[in-house]
């Protein structure tokens, strides 16, 4: 049984999964959607009640029954480098790969549909909430008026791209910033915007899970910081992350909120205050890894390599060529 | 008339260096000019910054 790795040639952070598996001895498959339909083939049937289909990358044939895991790393948009690229044949390419391996029986890291609703930072704040997670006060709002209001009951705040990209055009970076106390908000109206009560941190928290093992990081915020520089991405701290202990009602709500999100990985970020609470700020859920991994020496590539290479489930019933259910 | 959060945006900062690693489709890893696998090599990592949390977010969401 093989492990279905999609994702780009350049991600290296891969790499350190592939390592692993390799090391393990469990065969993979690594292939870009992207490259449908130049280095990527695929092909599929559903002939006399049977699907049968297989997946071809780099003289690699994999079949799509043989597949025990699949893990959605950094993929390319389908067909993207195909000869004559085009929505609609991204559209096509999509809807061909990703509905022939929604149709196996393959463990999902992480599914799409569920990828796809972890995405969106409203949802991710609610659940937070309800797993008992600490979330700092949060508006998202078009209304210059109500982001006056919030200023007013919370002065000390930060704003943040609800979507968590980053324009393209021209390339820009939009990191978390401190919003002043004198800020005009009419350009509130142009755009949803998040804004955050600022949580006055003694540490940022990288906690990455895997399945249900917990990996957590914490960078120390230096004493002498300069507040205004709210982004650990983009702070100039050489402070190294160091592995931590999660706290147990953080880790109690993690695992609720992967169970609830149906997500078998997740990156989430924590600012920790002065008193030691972890105040979630979000979960990525294809959050890089590697960062912390080479920082800390935690092993999180061999988690996750140990994770794809479980077993895949039991074979579903199915129905045979003459229509007839077989368990 | 830019949206809000776009007031505190600044220019993203490409890299300028070029990986020393190329995709060995073989071995479906990136591999020094050497020949060693470059995921081996934390020291040489942590110096090109691709793993870091800003490496992916031109094209991806997910820090």
């Amino acid at each position: 049984m093989t492990v279905l790795i999609l994702t780009s040639e350049e991600d290296v952070t891969a790499d350190m999964v592939v390592v692993h598996l390799n090391a393990s001895g469990v065969p993979v498959v690594r292939l870009d959607p992207a490259d449908l339909t130049g280095g990527v083939a695929l092909s599929g049937e559903f002939v006399h009640g049977r699907f049968r289909g297989h997946l071809q990358s780099a003289g690699r044939l994999v079949s799509l029954s043989g597949l025990r895991s699949v893990w959605v790393r950094r993929p390319g948009s389908p067909a993207a480098r195909a000869v004559a690229p085009s929505t609609w044949l991204t559209e096509e390419a999509s809807q061909a790969l990703y509905g022939m391996l929604r149709g196996t029986d393959a463990r999902w890291m992480n599914h799409p549909e569920a990828a796809t609703r972890a995405r969106h930072k409203p949802w991710q704040l609610r659940l937070a909430q309800r797993c008992g997670l600490p979330v700092p006060a949060t508006l998202i709002t078009t209304f210059p008026q109500a982001a006056r209001e919030f200023a007013e009951r919370y002065p000390d705040l930060v704003v943040k791209p609800v979507s968590g990209a980053h324009p393209q055009d021209p390339p820009r970076a939009v990191p978390t910033s401190r919003v002043p106390p004198d800020a005009d908000f009419t350009a509130v109206a142009f755009g949803p915007t998040l804004l955050q009560r600022r949580v006055a941190k003694r540490a940022d928290i990288r906690l990455t899970v895997v399945g249900g093992e917990l990996l957590a990081a914490r960078k120390a915020t230096p004493r002498d910081a300069d507040p205004d520089e709210v982004d650990v991405r983009f702070a100039s701290s050489d402070v190294p992350w160091c592995a931590a202990e999660v706290p147990p009602r953080v880790a109690s709500g993690v695992r609720s909120y992967l169970r609830e999100a149906e997500l078998a990985y997740g990156a989430f970020d924590f600012a920790e205050d002065a008193d030691g609470t972890w105040w979630f700020l979000e979960c990525n859920q294809s959050g890089q890894f590697g960062f912390v991994e080479v920082e800390t020496g935690q092993p999180i590539a061999r988690t996750i390599a140990e994770w794809l290479a479980r077993p895949g489930p039991e074979p579903r019933a199915r129905v045979d060529d003459s229509d007839r259910t077989v368990c | 008339m830019q949206p809000f959060a776009l007031n505190y945006a600044r220019p993203a900062v490409e890299s300028q260096s070029t990986v020393p690693y190329v995709y060995d489709t073989g071995l479906q890893l990136n591999v020094l000019f050497d020949g060693r696998v470059a995921a081996r090599d934390l020291a040489l990592l942590r110096e090109v910054g691709t793993t870091t949390s800003t490496a992916g977010s031109k094209t991806h969401f997910d820090d």
